[in-house]
């Protein structure tokens, strides 16, 4: 990674002595070495709070639509993935885009804090610092500074991303990056199960969503899941038991990921945030492989390009009508 | 207190088959591995794992499950129903590896649950569980049980506790039924070789790094917080999920519901979290609780003050696990520190 | 084995009485013989009634102990349960909890003026008292009732108006919102009309319930006339489930609404937050 915290920094200090933002949604350092935190501001004196480095995973435009009525513009902080989902929020018009100021960085990879522990078979107690370090992680650790193999520690979104740098940006902090080298197959984790039979499917997902203890975090992370009145939420009619039991978790898992079809844009933050370790990402690729193939449509690329499947077109198949 | 007689030792290789015998004449509760470790009923030893610091879901579920059915109802001709009850606490139980922060939660749970009006779903498995605990020597980074008066090497809340000095366990009753559960599986444990509490002692080296924080007046420092642009930020930052509440060990809030069928039907509850918006939402459309600040708050005044001011305790046990799961790093540990330092002042 | 706290006993409809287009009173009798004697309640607590399959909810006690034989409560049609509720017959089942929560002090009433302050569906607690103090007329001073609703239609309780006003040494002063063609009562809302007729804090308790914007401005107009916190007697409403204390939503502050309300002095209220 090479745009350090004290670019942003510096940045977002120039942004509020301009008077081009009132507030500033970031990172800051967390409660402890493998966290960070979200981060808001309001005036250019805090900057020093600000951080950028390989913990950075929170996608940070859910906070766009918490901030839309203030005063004045909101600047933001976005990797690749984060960008994208603020595209789906300009087609949704859930933002408008003068109300935004958007500070790009490019993106070489999240390290996952679990994987990181296991591979250097340390406690979070024993990191100090985790730094980028081209196709390695600097780890620094109570015992000495260590190189992790990035392919061995990213994040499960970081190993397919397809679009490192920010796909929309006011300002572009660092060198754009072209593409990620460990990126080969997006779909491996897809099609592992797309292999299995249709008892074998039921199977593996019963066994998973029976674990899901529906605390709805996958859902109040994501950005594209906006909805002012959530359909889980409402009483009448109601839609979905509050019993947790496999019935009930398999609609809320079917619905959700289907209100995200086309929008999600797999940043991977309803799999980081689940407490159950529930692998939601591979629904979504699911769907988004399928609309790839049936529609060739990737999501979060182009502010002027519908969803397909909320855009009718008069040439549409029809047979299933 | 431990009573220095009943201090047995069992070889780590007889552990499986004491499990295997438990699970006969017992519900046996221990900690699984699955993605990550979680307590569930297990059919025989060789399912438990004991390579965890501590699970992701607390034990409690043991006790307060996440639905539980309250009673079924049957229609009968006379246009009224036939009310069936269910409780489902049928046989003994057996909770194996209890953390000791998570034996402290339920002596909190106790006092919700029990009281002037007594809550038999709850309290039948209370009395009807043993404890087993199991001493914790290598806490996570996000524990700070010491700061509620708890020594994660004690057995102070459990019925035996089970501590993992290298080679064998040593196993010690702190109450009655825990000494009888011993008797009836005597054959298992051994007398002590002497230097138990030696092995002890320097496994317990490592505790005294454990964050202790002062929490001495923090009912009081919290008083003059409440409604403050403290805070605002913490709001704007939740997500209001269910992480916090579900997986806290002292967090006993539940919704409660019905299914109806043709021929009857039942009433259920199930774990609800003062995080959601409708928790507090009335048929009139008017909520006490319109934000994620006013929530957030509702959920730091009660384990730091509400409850306090109810049951002279602290609704926190440090066991940690609302630090590593919240997905946006909002620290109960921080903020204790925050208000009682003076820091979380209102600007 | 104790008590089942959250079994509901079973109860039949005896009658309904339309009070408003959206207010029914329901009188029932619970099942088995000496069942609805033994339902030992005082004025101002609620119980949890339910229709099985449908869900349950907190509602007031409208009729008086001092009146045994069946329990009475009134009812607005508002969402899921209180709708089902509107659309039994007498005859049919329903289930009951309680009796729960607190009651107004009727005791250390005794021998004081009462001014009794209700708005909308508000009068069904305070009906319970009305009913239960005009049985025992001899133990209190005068009693005046102020009681205000949107419209002359959505007055309750009208039927037991003219009785209520045979009483000795009682006042009932009814007020609407809007009134119409045939209304010839005041018009204005409920704190207004209070600070009209300007009753005299001297040796009274006041008691009021109705919805929380009216409770809000009544509370500061007895306040401007005198009235002492320890006197001022109201009620509060929170979304409820347990009804005893354990499901955890009704708090305020380190108060549960169903265990340690629903009724509150204004003291009591001046020493937990406001939320
Ligand atoms: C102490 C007390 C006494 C009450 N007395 C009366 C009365 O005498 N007459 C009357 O008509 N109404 C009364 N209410 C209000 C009544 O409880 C609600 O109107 C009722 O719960 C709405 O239920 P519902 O299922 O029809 O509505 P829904 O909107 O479908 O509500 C679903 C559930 O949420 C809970 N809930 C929703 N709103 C409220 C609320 N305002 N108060 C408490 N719980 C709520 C209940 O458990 C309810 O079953 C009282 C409320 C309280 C707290
Ligand atoms: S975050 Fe995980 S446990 Fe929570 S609702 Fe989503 S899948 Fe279920
Ligand atoms: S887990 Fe974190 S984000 Fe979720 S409700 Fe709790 S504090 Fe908020
Ligand atoms: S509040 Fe957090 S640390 Fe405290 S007992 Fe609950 S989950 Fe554990
Ligand atoms: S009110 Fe909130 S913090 Fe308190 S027990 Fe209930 S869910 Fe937990
Ligand atoms: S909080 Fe204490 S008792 Fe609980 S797991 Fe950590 S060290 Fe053990
Ligand atoms: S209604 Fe459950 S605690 Fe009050």
């Amino acid at each position: 990674m090479k745009t350090s915290s004290k670019e942003v920094q510096d940045s977002v200090k120039k942004l509020f002595e301009d008077g081009r933002i009132s507030h500033f949604i970031g990172y800051e350092a967390g409660s402890d070495s493998l966290r960070v935190t979200p981060c808001f501001l309001k005036s250019g004196q805090t900057v020093s709070r600000l951080v950028w480095n390989p913990l950075c995973a929170n996608n940070l435009a859910k906070y766009l639509l918490d901030l839309r009525k203030v005063e004045g513009k909101v600047g933001i902080l976005v990797k690749g993935c984060d960008s994208r989902s603020v595209v789906e929020l300009l087609k949704e018009n859930q933002i408008e885009r003068d109300r935004v100021f958007i500070v790009g960085v490019p993106c070489s990879g999240i390290v996952d804090g679990e994987k990181l522990l296991a591979v250097l078979g340390i406690s979070p107690g024993d990191v100090v610092a985790v730094e980028d370090g081209g196709d390695a992680f600097l780890v620094t650790t109570r015992e000495g500074k260590r190189r992790v193999r990035k392919e061995q520690v990213l994040r499960g979104e970081c190993l397919v991303c397809r679009y490192p740098t920010p796909v929309i940006y006011d300002v572009l902090l660092g060198e754009a990056i072209p593409s990620l080298p460990w990126v080969r197959d997006d779909y491996s984790l897809v099609r592992e199960l797309e292999e299995l039979s249709a008892e074998e499917k039921a199977r593996y997902w019963n066994r998973e969503l029976s674990q899901c203890i529906r605390c709805y975090a996958c859902r109040n992370v994501c950005p594209v899941c906006n909805c002012p009145e959530c359909i889980f939420d409402k009483k009448a009619p109601r839609w979905l038991s509050k019993a947790n039991d496999i019935s009930e978790n398999l609609v809320y898992h079917l619905i959700r990921a289907f209100h995200v079809a086309g929008k999600c844009v797999d940043c991977g933050e309803c799999e980081r945030a689940c407490p159950m370790g529930i692998p939601l990402r591979r629904l979504n690729k699911k769907v988004e492989k399928d609309l790839l193939e049936l529609f060739g449509y990737t999501a979060g690329i182009d502010v002027e390009q519908q969803p397909p499947l909320t855009k009718y077109q008069v040439g549409d198949l029809d047979e299933f009508l | 207190m431990v009573n220095q007689k009943k201090s047995k030792v069992i070889e780590k290789g007889r552990l499986t088959e004491l499990l295997d015998k438990l699970t006969q004449g017992y519900h046996l509760i221990a900690p699984v591995q699955a993605k990550d470790v979680s307590f569930r009923r297990v059919e025989s030893g060789s399912e438990v794992t004991l390579d965890y610091i501590n699970s992701v879901l607390s034990p409690k579920n043991a006790f307060f499950s996440q639905t539980e059915t309250l009673f079924r109802f049957f229609r009968d001709d006379n246009r009224g129903f036939q009310i069936e009850p269910c409780v489902e606490a049928d046989r003994e139980q057996v909770i194996f590896g209890i953390r000791p922060c998570d034996a402290r939660s339920l002596r909190l749970m106790d006092m919700v649950f029990n009281g002037q009006y007594r809550d038999s779903y709850y309290l039948d498995k209370r009395e009807k569980t043993t404890l087993i605990g199991l001493a914790c020597f290598e806490p996570d980074e996000t524990c700070f049980c010491p700061t509620f008066g708890i020594d994660p090497a004690s057995g102070e809340d459990v019925d035996i506790l089970f501590s993992d000095i290298g080679d064998r366990y040593l196993v010690e009753a702190s109450t009655e039924k825990g000494a009888a559960l011993l008797d009836k599986f005597a054959g298992f444990f051994v007398e002590p070789r002497g230097d138990e509490e030696q092995l002890r002692k320097a496994r317990k080296a490592g505790l005294a790094r454990m964050k202790k924080l002062d929490v001495s007046a923090i009912a009081d420092k919290m008083a003059p917080l409440y409604g403050g642009d403290y805070w605002d930020s913490i709001g704007l930052k939740c997500l209001g999920c269910g992480i916090c509440t579900y997986l806290c060990p002292t967090c006993h809030c539940f919704d409660i519901g019905d299914v109806n069928l043709d021929e009857g039907g039942g009433r259920f509850r199930c774990w609800d979290s003062c995080m959601f918006p409708e928790f507090t939402l009335m048929a009139s459309g008017e909520n006490p609780r319109p934000n994620r600040k006013t929530r957030i708050q509702q959920r730091f005044f009660h384990k730091l003050k509400y409850f306090y001011d109810r049951n002279g305790e602290l609704a926190c046990v440090g066991c940690g696990r609302c630090i590593r799961y919240c997905p946006v790093n909002i620290d109960i540990s921080q903020i204790i520190e925050e208000v009682a330092s003076g820091k979380a002042g209102n600007d | 084995m104790t008590e089942n706290i959250y079994l509901p006993r079973m109860a039949t409809i005896q009658s309904m009485r339309p009070e408003t287009i959206d207010i029914t009173t329901f009188r029932v009798t619970i099942d088995g013989s000496d069942e609805t004697e033994r339902f030992e309640y005082k004025s101002g607590q609620f119980a949890e009634v339910s229709v099985p399959g449908v869900g349950e909810a907190p509602i007031s006690i409208s009729s008086s102990p001092a009146r045994p034989g069946a329990i009475e409560f009134s009812i607005r049609r508002v969402g899921e349960l209180t709708n089902a509720l509107h659309e039994l017959k007498p005859g049919d089942k329903i289930g009951i909890r309680g009796p729960f929560g607190n009651f107004f002090p009727l005791e250390e009433m005794e021998g004081r003026n009462l001014l009794i302050i209700g708005g909308g569906i508000g009068l069904a607690p305070l009906r319970s008292v009305i009913l239960n103090v005009f049985d025992n007329r001899a133990k209190y001073g005068k009693i005046d009732i102020i009681y205000g609703a949107r419209s002359p239609q959505d007055l309750v309780f009208t039927s037991e108006y003219e009785e209520w006003r045979k009483v000795d040494n009682t006042r009932l002063c009814l007020t609407v919102d809007r009134g119409d063609e045939k209304w010839q009562g005041n018009v204005g809302l409920v704190p207004t009309f209070l600070k009209e007729l300007h009753p005299s804090p001297e040796n009274t308790t006041s008691i009021t319930c109705g919805p929380p914007i009216m409770i809000k401005f009544v509370i500061e107009a007895l306040n401007e006339m005198g009235f002492p916190s320890e006197h001022i007697v109201t009620t509060l409403e929170r979304r409820m489930k347990c009804g005893v204390g354990k499901c955890g939503r009704c708090n305020i502050g380190s108060k549960y609404v169903c265990l340690d309300g629903p009724v509150f002095t204004l003291k009591q209220l001046k020493e937990i937050p406001s939320d």
